[in-house]
């Protein structure tokens, strides 16, 4: 029975750490898409899939999840000085600006919420220095809440690509249900990359997301936006 | 000038050149063997010492010829003392489709230091139609300073992959590159000239912490590094240096107009 209950409360709050209800402004960026539908490259369910998926194998998303899943294992080591580096790792890897102010942005509201919802936390979410990004602070609650970290990832991939979908649904001609099925459609996908993530050591950390870091560089400057990145 | 030096082969120092009275230093690394093989290891370490300016270049491109499995490794490091301003501006790297190279650059800057580097690489002999359709590449670039990381670049391309062509990766095109400055912070507004230098091409401008980045996706190296240097131009004065005098080693093509 404790079993289940644990299990129960760890799922509650997974779904909740991963609800776009989330008061982090998640629904703000993009991450890029933006630029790709006004330089044409997205205009399909099919185009929008295949973005995602090639970010999923080859992007920084990767270099994202990596850090929830590093994060995680130092909270459960109470390795406080591996939460800083982690953290400034990943303000250093997150190269566009706006990236970065997005990582930063959404970390900090993150941080907010969680020393409202679980004031235990404080002494870690100090541990990782300002700027938190999201992913750290994503990490720590997900440790702290005893959700697994493989799971913890799967949410993590899971809650960034219905973010985007939910962009494209605003700049893509792509309907809410076309939407859910590339959802669905990207469900093994999410498994391998977690899969594949928590087996990497940190020398084998990379991307090959060219395109990806141009598109939200060039969202910079375009001319009108509905997006933050 | 380089005070201590000391090279072995297939590495040689050029004798350092005075372009202007400033005291800045160019030298030049020969690379006599002109290309690297499967199983070659090279390592660089460049001290620059307190407020010296100097630039550091190659006098042809890198190439890295197709390997029967062993690995071509590259390993620099940069260590730039207080004040001190260094430029790390190699030629091309050309990977030859079969190569396999891993690269890691690390730049350490001392209090106030300035650094700018940029970096070119084609995948594949593209001149000769020739697709880098086997073979792989890593490149870990990571500058520094006060203990902290400014900018951690880590790509990586496997030959003959879906990144060759997809939108997100490379496109098709064969070439990529990117010049940094790290250690001086930029108006953004400045970021809209160095943009407009491009000319249409497919690039991309962005603040980093402390610096900047401009990366380039294209299919001339030679267009990259005609943008590279004129960005490289427009912000050196800025940088409290002289004006940027390109190296003779770049031959008259090098220069941007």
């Amino acid at each position: 029975m404790m079993t289940i209950d644990t299990d129960a409360a760890a799922l509650l709050q997974l779904l909740q750490l991963v609800s776009p209800a989330l008061p982090v402004g998640a629904f703000s960026y993009s991450e890029g898409l933006e630029t790709l539908t006004q330089s044409d490259l997205l205009q399909t369910p099919a185009a929008l899939e295949d973005w995602l998926l090639q970010e999923l194998r080859y992007g920084a998303i990767r270099l994202e999840a990596a850090v929830v899943g590093r994060v995680h294992r130092a909270f459960l080591e109470d390795d406080l000085a591996q939460l800083a580096e982690w953290n400034h790792w990943l303000s250093a890897v997150r190269e566009g600006a706006e990236i970065r102010q997005q990582s930063w942005q959404m970390g900090r509201s993150l941080v907010r919420l969680l020393n409202a919802l679980y004031p235990e936390l404080q002494p870690a979410l100090t541990a990782c220095e300002q700027p938190c990004n999201f992913a750290v602070a994503f990490g720590l609650a997900a440790a702290h809440c005893r959700i697994p970290v493989e799971l913890s990832l799967l949410g993590y991939l899971q809650s960034w690509a219905t973010n985007l979908i939910t962009a494209a649904v605003k700049l893509v001609p792509l309907g809410q249900t076309e939407g859910q099925v590339t959802l669905l459609r990207l469900q093994d996908e999410f498994a391998i990359a977690a899969d594949t993530i928590l087996s990497l050591s940190d020398d084998r950390l990379f991307t090959s997301g060219w395109g990806a870091a141009l598109a939200s560089m060039q969202h910079e400057t375009l001319y009108s936006r509905l997006f933050r990145s | 000038m380089p005070l201590r030096s000391y090279t072995s082969a297939p590495l040689r120092l050029q004798r350092p050149f005075y372009p202007d009275d400033s005291g800045s230093c160019q030298s030049a690394i020969v690379h006599t063997a002109g290309g690297m093989v499967g199983g070659d290891g090279l390592d660089i370490q460049v001290r620059f010492g307190e407020r010296s300016q100097a630039l550091v270049t190659t006098t042809a491109a890198h190439k890295v010829y197709r390997s029967s499995g062993a690995v071509a490794q590259q390993r620099i490091d940069l260590r730039l003392e207080a004040g001190a301003y260094g430029e790390w501006l190699p030629q091309e790297t050309i990977l030859f489709s079969g190569g396999r190279f891993h690269q890691s650059l690390r730049v350490e800057l001392g209090p106030a230091a300035v650094w700018t580097g940029w970096e070119i690489t084609r995948f594949g002999r593209s001149a000769r139609g020739e697709r880098f359709t086997a073979g792989e590449w890593q490149s870990a670039t990571e500058v520094w300073q006060a203990g902290r990381p400014l900018w951690i670049d880590r790509q990586r391309l496997v030959g003959g992959s879906a990144v060759l062509d997809s939108a997100h990766g490379l496109a098709g095109y064969p070439v990529v590159g990117a010049i940094a400055i790290l250690g001086h912070d930029f108006d953004p507004a400045q970021l809209d000239s160095l943009r407009a230098l491009a000319g249409g091409a497919d690039i991309g401008v962005t603040s980093l912490m402390k610096g900047l980045l401009c990366r380039y996706r294209g299919t001339s190296s030679q267009q990259a590094r005609q943008w590279f240097t004129q960005v490289w131009q427009a912000l050196r004065p800025q940088l409290g240096q002289s004006a940027a005098c390109p190296p003779r080693v770049w031959g008259p093509s090098s220069k941007s107009s």
